[in-house]
């Protein structure tokens, strides 16, 4: 592994990105083609229901038109019992889905009216019987659906860094996780850390499969969830990564020991995080670290000559070690033997005790 | 620890004893623990399947609900390695209560509403949790979630400077338990105003094996783990129609009362005499008292002004400071390297203290100037500095009456800033496309001490820039509710990084596919790839992951017979960089692969013959090629028959195996067999 060989040519890394690009774009293109044919009626349907007027204004502070029909005849409010009358079923579950409550709130107007707070007024629908009459959530473009939502939810925190968030930007609309007309208390969300997992893994197999490694975070065990480390309503940080305290990586909500401060810190910590040097879904090297043998990790930083190169190229720390640590020693080997501080220590330097 | 399992489900054997007699009738429910394949689709997908799946049944009338899972687990012989095993999967054979998940309901809502309990795997196993949620609406809300997790970590290959001399005793290793306990009180929750509380409680505590370094030597030593930290905070919401802000107050208090001793012969790493001499331990007490507390502060705001406005910002600020004192007592024989004597003891002392400021601030907003336009901006800033002193008094005792003191003072500062721009446009081209265009720009600066070892205490500081600008492209194409395409690709062209490792020249590209083919079936396909490099000399950076994963959900009939889903999962990783190999300054190169396969699966079948029995096959395994080959094996076995109307019995096998190419006496496989009984209520 020591000696040196010829790397990869630089061009070969992008020949084989674009090689994934098109294998992917080929699967893409299959799988249009596939619905294409499996769905000859797909293509052909209506763009999109008819959807209340952009903006729809609760009916306590506005008149009761709120969509735009056909036939210019605006729809209007028929309340929760209408709807139960033929949605019979739903309307019981949802007496005990945590959105109950919409209908009993004054404020907005929509007191007798849960089903169509979210779904619009419903008087065409309910004369017509069909789909393309009422506004539905999970048929609606993304950014419709949660305008929907966010009408009631905007002012909350949990949506503070929606607007930054990965979810949001990739068209994921909130009625992809959250179930609203499920009842019971874990019926909107999942809330046990297993049924958090598999939710998340629907789409997200691929990072699921990291888990399935030797060493990593107990998830598939259930001790934790996705949540415990991500917010997947958004955050400050990037990847969603949740934040404890204030604004500190999720990460030391567990690992207090790590959080510091040091009297003398280890910088790529700081500056760069965990994954500096672990991987921290899953992996096939002990302590989750990114490199099957630790002086590799510790090296691959540690290998600046203070040269004009580096300083040229603006590159922090990571000094070679001194000669006296020869590799041919299994000592020097194992680097975390001596600096067994690495995440940052409160006495020495060199991160020795 | 199993005295207070056994406790916890004689009791809830009682509770289920007594509540089965006034449950009323109910089918049997799957437990929650076993997620079924249509728990893993997003709601939306569920939705597609049938038309009946958006009219869930009505929950029976009842004041419980749930159901509770005990029995009992035997572990095999572990055949291999014992501490790889127990540093991977370490469960234990004994009574356990496999899980529990109660619903109580009060319809009269006197205290609550409703009291959610759900625990897992409790009688000394190495997960463990509980969860209750109480609420009454529009009162309170109350949660407590606590977890008793077991970390345990002895890899004889891991940290052996001496695998070669047929060592087997990995020189940092750990047998801790880490318990967890976080609680929040919400009240009057939907409400205008609404404060909140909330604790959290993180504790290590256990025993494991670390080095004492003394310069030309080091010595495996005991070490007591013993850390925690506990957090408050409260604060207020105000949620308001058009506008919310969250104003909150916390802190933390944190200790850290790591200890390391020894007592008797210790010959150290070191097999050859040094001068002569063997350099040993004999006596040794390292006692760390770390003492910190911390601030930390949050304003939330968001607010929608207009009809086509959205906006947000946050402000954080944290102040963790830790006060340190530490002392550490060595008898043995040692080495003073610069001076090349010997001395017989030392006795260090060290008082110091840290703080470090860290604010953050992110403002961003959504704008709608057209109905199909979108522009989303965001700016985020984010930044700390550590500063740091400490004195540090050194006593080497060479003989009674040479004694050699030091006083050395150390002041450190590390300073971090970094900044965020990101714009992003969406274009709906049509209702069921969404076109993404998008810049990001990251930049910010930092300070460290110079690595330089010359002046190991006073050296210079030394300063490093981060420029990066990105290009983000992305493409949201709905065909139907059955189809959904996304892609991303993002481009970077750095200009300055912080380390040789992180990004610099790089493109990464996401497409995530999901196709519904049949009510009963889902297809799924994700492809990443991400390309990096540094072409500075002395660096020569190349890195390069791909993940493609395919995945099939199959439920034919609505799972009335059987039910499927699985994912193989195709990975791959290079990465050449180069390194300097310290003896003697010549270049080298650090070549790194893993090539891998996961696969993970799970057939499900119901017994027609038999109402209620289920079978289930399935399991995950992991086959990896290149720097560090490995296989993990966990296939399962479940099998669930009833009993009587509210009692099932349910037995499962699992197996764990482990090999490696590289460390084979590492590898273990083990049998774990459980069987119980399921009351549902």
């Amino acid at each position: 592994m020591l000696k040196r060989t010829a790397g990869v040519p630089p061009h070969a890394a992008e020949v084989r990105l674009w090689a994934d690009l098109r294998v992917a774009f080929f699967f893409i293109a299959s799988l249009l083609l596939l619905s294409a044919v499996a769905l000859p009626g797909a293509t052909q349907e209506k763009a999109a229901p008819p959807q209340p007027a952009a903006e729809q204004k609760p009916p306590a502070a506005s008149t009761e038109a709120a969509a735009e029909p056909e036939n210019n005849q605006p729809a209007t409010y028929v309340g929760s019992e209408t709807c139960e009358s033929c949605h019979e079923d739903i309307a019981k579950a949802f007496k005990k889905n945590p959105h109950a409550i919409v209908g009993t709130e004054k404020r907005r107007g929509w007191e007798g009216k849960a089903c169509e707070s979210c779904h619009g007024p419903g008087s065409k629908h309910a004369e017509s019987v069909s789909p393309t009459d009422i506004f539905n959530p999970a048929k609606a473009k993304p950014a419709a659906a949660d305008r929907r939502c966010l009408g009631c939810h905007a002012g909350q925190p949990t949506q503070a860094g929606r607007i930054q968030n990965s979810h949001a930007n990739n068209q994921v609309s909130c009625v992809q996780c959250h179930a609203v007309h499920k009842n019971g208390p874990n019926g909107l969300v999942p809330r046990t850390p297993v049924a958090i997992n598999a939710q998340c893994k629907g789409c997200h197999n691929d990072i699921w499969a990291s888990f399935q490694k030797p060493f990593r975070h107990r998830l598939p065990e259930g001790a934790m969830s996705c949540v415990d480390c991500h917010n997947p309503h958004g955050s400050a940080l990037p990847r969603n990564m949740a934040v404890s305290f204030a604004n500190e990586p999720s990460c030391f909500k567990c690992h207090g020991d790590k959080r510091g401060p040091f009297v003398f810190e280890h910088a790529p910590i700081r500056e760069d995080g965990c994954g500096a040097c672990h991987e921290a879904h899953g992996s096939a090297n002990p302590r989750m670290l990114t490199r099957h043998e630790v002086r590799y990790v510790c090296l691959e930083c540690h290998s600046n000559l203070p040269n004009p190169q580096s300083a040229q190229a603006g590159l922090l720390g990571g000094s070679p070690p001194p000669a006296f640590h020869d590799l041919r020693s299994p000592q020097y080997r194992n680097c975390t033997i001596c600096h067994l501080k690495v995440h940052g220590s409160y006495v020495n330097r060199s991160l020795l005790r | 620890m199993k005295r207070i399992g056994f406790l916890l489900l004689l009791s809830l054997l009682r509770l289920a004893g007594g509540a089965g007699t006034l449950a009323a009738q109910q089918e049997p429910k799957p437990a929650a623990a076993e997620v079924k394949p249509d728990e893993a689709k997003p709601a939306e997908e569920k939705k597609t399947e049938d038309t009946a799946a958006e009219s869930p049944s009505p929950a029976a009338e009842q004041w419980i609900s749930g159901n509770i899972d005990f029995g009992y687990r035997w572990r095999s012989g572990v055949g291999g390695n014992m501490q790889t095993y127990r540093s991977v999967a370490n469960y234990g054979s004994g009574p356990k209560l496999f899980g529990a998940d109660l619903l109580i309901t009060d319809p009269k809502s006197r205290l609550f509403d409703t009291l959610s309990l759900f625990a897992t795997t409790w009688g000394g196993d190495p997960n463990q949790t509980l969860r209750v949620a109480v609420q009454k609406r529009g009162v309170y809300r109350f949660q407590t979630d606590y977890r008793d997790i077991a970390y345990f970590n002895y890899l004889s290959a891991y940290a052996n400077p001496n695998l070669s001399l047929g060592s087997m005793m990995s020189e940092r290793t750990y047998d801790i338990r880490r318990r967890y306990l976080n609680s929040s009180l919400e009240l009057r929750p939907g409400k205008r105003i609404i404060p909140y509380l909330e604790f959290s409680h993180d504790a290590n505590d256990g025993t494991g094996i670390t080095t004492f370094e003394a310069q030309s030597n080091q010595y495996p030593v005991n070490n007591r783990v013993w850390d925690g930290q506990n957090v408050y905070r409260g604060g207020v919401r105000f949620e308001m129609n058009r506008w919310h802000i969250t104003l909150e107050q916390g802190g933390s208090t944190f200790k850290d009362d790591n200890r390391t001793y020894w007592s008797g012969l210790n010959n150290g790493n070191r097999t050859t005499p040094y001068f002569g001499q063997n350099l040993t331990l004999s006596n040794l007490n390292q006692a760390y008292g770390i003492r910190g507390s911390s601030i930390f502060e949050k304003v939330i705001a968001t607010a929608a002004p207009t009809k086509w406005l959205n906006l947000y910002g946050q402000f954080l600020y944290a102040e963790p400071k830790n006060d340190i004192t530490y002392s550490e007592n060595a008898q043995g024989n040692f080495l003073l390297l610069s001076a090349l004597s010997f001395y017989g003891s030392s006795y260090d002392t060290l008082t110091g203290a840290a703080r470090q400021p860290h604010t953050s601030a992110t403002f961003g907003f959504e704008m709608r100037p057209f109905s199909r336009l979108r522009i989303v901006d965001s700016v985020m800033t984010d930044h700390y500095h550590t500063a740091s002193a400490g004195v540090l008094a050194e006593q080497l005792f060479f003989t009674a009456a040479n004694v050699q003191s030091a006083i050395t003072p150390a002041v450190d500062r590390l300073v971090y800033n970094y900044n965020q721009h990101e714009v992003n446009a969406f274009f709906d081209i049509t209702s069921k496309i969404t076109l993404r265009g998008g810049y990001r720009f990251v930049w910010g600066d930092a300070q460290v001490r110079s690595s330089t070892l010359n002046e190991p205490l006073t050296g210079p500081f030394e300063s490093g820039e981060l420029r990066r600008h990105v290009g983000i492209a992305g493409l949201n194409y709905r065909l139907s509710q059955k189809l959904n395409v996304n892609f991303q690709f993002e481009a970077s062209d750095g200009i300055r990084t912080y380390f040789r490792t992180d990004l610099q020249d790089y493109r990464k590209a996401n497409a995530r596919a999901r196709y519904q083919a049949l009510a009963s079936l889902l297809l799924t396909a994700n492809f990443t790839v991400m390309n990096n490099r540094n072409p500075v000399p002395t660096v020569d950076y190349s890195f390069q992951s791909r993940t493609n994963t395919f995945g099939v959900e199959w439920a034919p009939q609505g799972s009335k017979y059987f039910s499927f889903y699985g994912d193989y999962t195709r990975s791959s990783l290079r990465s050449d960089i180069e390194y300097l190999a310290p003896q003697f300054l010549n270049w080298e190169r650090s070549l790194y692969r893993e090539n891998a396969h996961v696969g993970v699966g799970m057939l499900e079948m119901k017994l027609p013959q038999l109402p209620g029995a289920e079978l289930s096959l399935g399991g995950s395994v992991f086959i990896s090629s290149g720097s560090h080959p490995s296989r993990f094996y966990e296939p399962v076995g479940r099998v669930v028959l009833p009993l009587r109307k509210h009692v099932n019995w349910t037995a499962e096998w699992r197996f764990y195996g482990v090999s490696d190419i590289f460390y084979s006496y590492e590898a273990f496989r083990a049998h774990i067999f459980q069987t119980g009984l399921r009351f549902t209520l």
